[in-house]
């Protein structure tokens, strides 16, 4: 029971993290049908803030804020630098200015700041732990699955609800039509960015909570998580980016917690071949997206 | 805008000129740098370059090296194997003398490889795998650092002759060469000393994700006296908090890796408690009486104090290229090798002697041990292991 216990919440926390991760990258290829490559740099002009700020007496949790707010500024900026000036002219273009976007910004973090960790800012309730049925747990987990709830829910009502969430679903499913019954273009494709900060800034203190520690190059894993739960869960479909995260932590856990040792260590061959058959059975990703726009 | 051709090219032709001047300069002996400035590898490496920096000055204030200038070029590695071996061969084109190397097996091996190509000495900066060895890269290549052999076999010695803990649980990252084979010798060795290996797990470096190998643990049933850790960057922090935070107050030993400020204070007073590492030296007095002379050096060049042990080993680096050039007379590879091969050399890092060629170039070295109390580092002593497990 403990051990089931202990699964469940291995699963639903890093399922968490990945979901939003994945969602953050999901929100902009939905509408532009492209991959923001400078995703994980959001992640990292995160941690980047948090330290240089960390000097300050303000409390952590306005500090943290602080961070987030700069992931969105940065977010919006990708729009601005990477995106817009390219945005109708080439997808090569905008693959190679994003990725130029996010080697700039490495590259700035390496010379001004220092190619050595540094050390964030945590709140005191990052490293306790809490036993739940017999299951000892860090209080991070528990925190991570709880944002992971409150986004996932908030993002949904967004979605759904406002009239900025249905002129971004629109916007995803026929841009170019979208366009002609009014849809300021520009406002979209900016909210988007400005979401994918947000997310990408809060599940970067919840990545980063885990380490306590930011590096340049600390954006690439979670880019990567991103870009396999998306492409399980299908490329153009929110709620398919979500259950892809899931799907990737339980596939990830579940493998750590029954292969052998020796073949631990090849443990990612067996999650990508797991991935590959998935596509074989669904080529698409688990859910489908909406019909297929045109590019912009 | 023709004025604007004009000057571009002649500041094009100055600089040809500028740069043939600096191959044919009979003047000046160059230590070509391939260490990585970028990417994955630039935390180990830059300290190394900052630290050679400030030898190459304090060599050229005092006189120089056989009557010649010393001059130091890096080309960045980026933290690729085959740039890193590119960046040796545009330095051994620009007329390098000699070529110091990344540190790190996977990462200056090619470095290595085109400096033995050209006939020219190559030193890793601090490579600790004992597969930077003359058997596996070539008769003029050597490491400053001690292999893994003695830093497992140290460790190992330490746990069981010194603090008498005789349970170990081991936890490998599956990363690179270094983080594999030194938890290879410290088992060798700890085994050998008569230790019980509860558990040994794997990890892979950037899961952030220990819950599995925590459930295992669990599974025993027993607490181990110590928990070795060889892990690699930030991750060493986050292992030894997830396990500290459910109850596992086994002392941490680790390796030279551990030797990291960001580690120190990501383990915080918190959890930096009861962890030891194995290192190269540390950066007091205690563990040599020039390291005062060296840091005060090093201040007056980059304006502050050196955030890590690793800027010994750039500056150890270049006196010890230094020191055997002085001995051989010349630059010239074979004779450079042989005079590493017959030298005792006194370093920041230590005295060191090579085996021989044959030998593999076994850097028979001591090793610093170190304490962290409430996340600040403090210096154990200096420790050679009485026999080695083979590497």
């Amino acid at each position: 029971m403990t051990f089931a216990i202990q699964f469940l919440i291995n699963v639903l926390s890093l399922g968490g993290a990945y979901a939003l991760m994945a969602l953050g990258l999901v929100i902009v290829y939905g509408i532009l049908r492209l991959v923001n490559f400078a995703y994980g740099e959001l992640i990292m002009v995160t941690g980047y803030t948090l330290f240089l700020i960390s000097g300050s007496a303000l409390p952590w949790f306005v500090m943290a804020a602080a961070a987030v707010a700069m992931a969105v500024v940065t977010g919006i900026a990708t729009d601005y630098i990477a995106f817009r000036p390219v945005r109708a002219k080439s997808v090569t273009a905008v693959l190679i200015t994003s990725f130029a976007f996010s080697t700039l910004l490495q590259n700035a973090a390496l010379l001004f700041i220092s190619p050595r960790p540094r050390v964030i800012p945590l709140p005191e309730i990052f490293s306790r732990t809490v036993e739940i049925g017999g299951a000892i747990t860090p209080m991070r987990n528990l925190l991570t699955i709880a944002a992971a709830v409150i986004l996932l829910a908030l993002f949904a009502f967004l979605m759904r609800r406002t009239v900025l969430g249905i002129a971004m679903r629109a916007a995803a499913t026929n841009f170019t039509m979208a366009r002609m019954l009014g849809v300021p273009a520009n406002l979209i494709i900016s909210s988007a960015f400005a979401i994918s900060g947000f997310i990408a800034g809060v599940v970067g203190l919840l990545w980063m909570g885990r380490i306590g520690t930011v590096v340049p190059g600390i954006g690439l894993e979670p880019l990567l998580v991103a870009f396999i739960a998306t492409i399980i869960g299908g490329m153009r479909s929110l709620t398919g980016a979500v259950i892809g995260g899931f799907v990737l932590a339980f596939i990830d856990t579940s493998l750590n917690y029954t292969l052998p040792q020796e073949l631990l260590k090849f443990r990612d061959a067996f999650t990508f071949s797991l991935v590959i058959l998935i596509l074989l059975w669904r080529p698409e990703g688990l859910m489908r997206g909406p019909a297929t726009g045109q590019r912009t | 805008m023709r004025r604007s051709i004009q000057s571009i090219s002649s500041a094009a032709i100055a600089a040809l000129v500028f740069a043939s001047a600096a191959e044919a300069q009979d003047d000046t002996i160059i230590i070509g740098g391939a260490m990585c400035q970028t990417g994955v590898q630039a935390p180990l490496d830059t300290p190394g370059v900052m630290g050679a920096q400030v030898a190459v000055k304090y060599i050229n204030d005092n006189g120089g090296l056989l009557g010649k200038k010393v001059q130091f070029i890096n080309v960045d590695g980026k933290s690729d194997p085959v740039t890193v071996g590119n960046a040796a061969v545009e330095l051994i084109d620009k007329g390098a003398d000699i070529i110091m190397t990344p540190c790190d097996f996977d990462f200056g091996g090619p470095a290595s490889r085109e400096a033995q190509e050209a006939g020219l000495v190559g030193i890793s900066a601090c490579a600790s795998d004992p597969l930077y060895s003359s058997w596996s890269l070539g008769d003029k290549q050597f490491t400053l650092s001690m292999w893994n052999t003695t830093m497992g076999a140290t460790a190992a010695d330490f746990a069981l002759k010194e603090k008498g803990w005789k349970t170990a649980y081991v936890v490998t990252d599956q990363f690179i060469a270094y983080t594999k084979s030194l938890s290879k010798y410290f088992i060798a060795q700890f085994k050998a000393n008569g230790g019980e290996i509860i558990l040994e797990d794997t990890y892979t470096n950037g899961d952030n994700d220990f819950s599995a190998q925590l459930a295992r643990l669990k599974a025993l049933g027993k607490k181990p006296d110590v928990m070795f850790i060889s892990s690699y960057g930030q991750d060493i922090a986050f292992i030894t908090r997830a396990l500290r935070e459910v109850g596992y107050d086994a002392p941490v030993l680790g390796g030279d890796a551990y030797d990291d400020p960001a580690l120190h204070a990501a383990l915080g007073e918190a959890h930096g408690n009861e962890v030891y590492f194995v290192t190269h030296t540390f950066m007091t007095p205690e563990a040599h009486p020039d390291m005062q002379k060296f840091i005060d050096l090093y201040v007056d060049m980059h304006g502050q104090e050196p955030d890590t042990a690793f800027v010994a080993t750039g500056w150890d680096t270049v006196m010890l290229m230094a020191e055997a050039i002085k001995a051989a007379g010349t630059t010239e590879g074979a004779a450079v090798a042989k005079a590493l091969e017959d030298g005792h050399f006194k370093l920041l890092t230590g005295e060191l002697d090579y085996g021989t060629a044959e030998e593999g170039h076994v850097p028979n070295k001591a090793a610093v041990m170190v304490e962290l109390k409430g996340g600040k580092p403090t210096f154990l002593g200096w420790r050679k292991p009485e026999t080695l497990p083979a590497p």
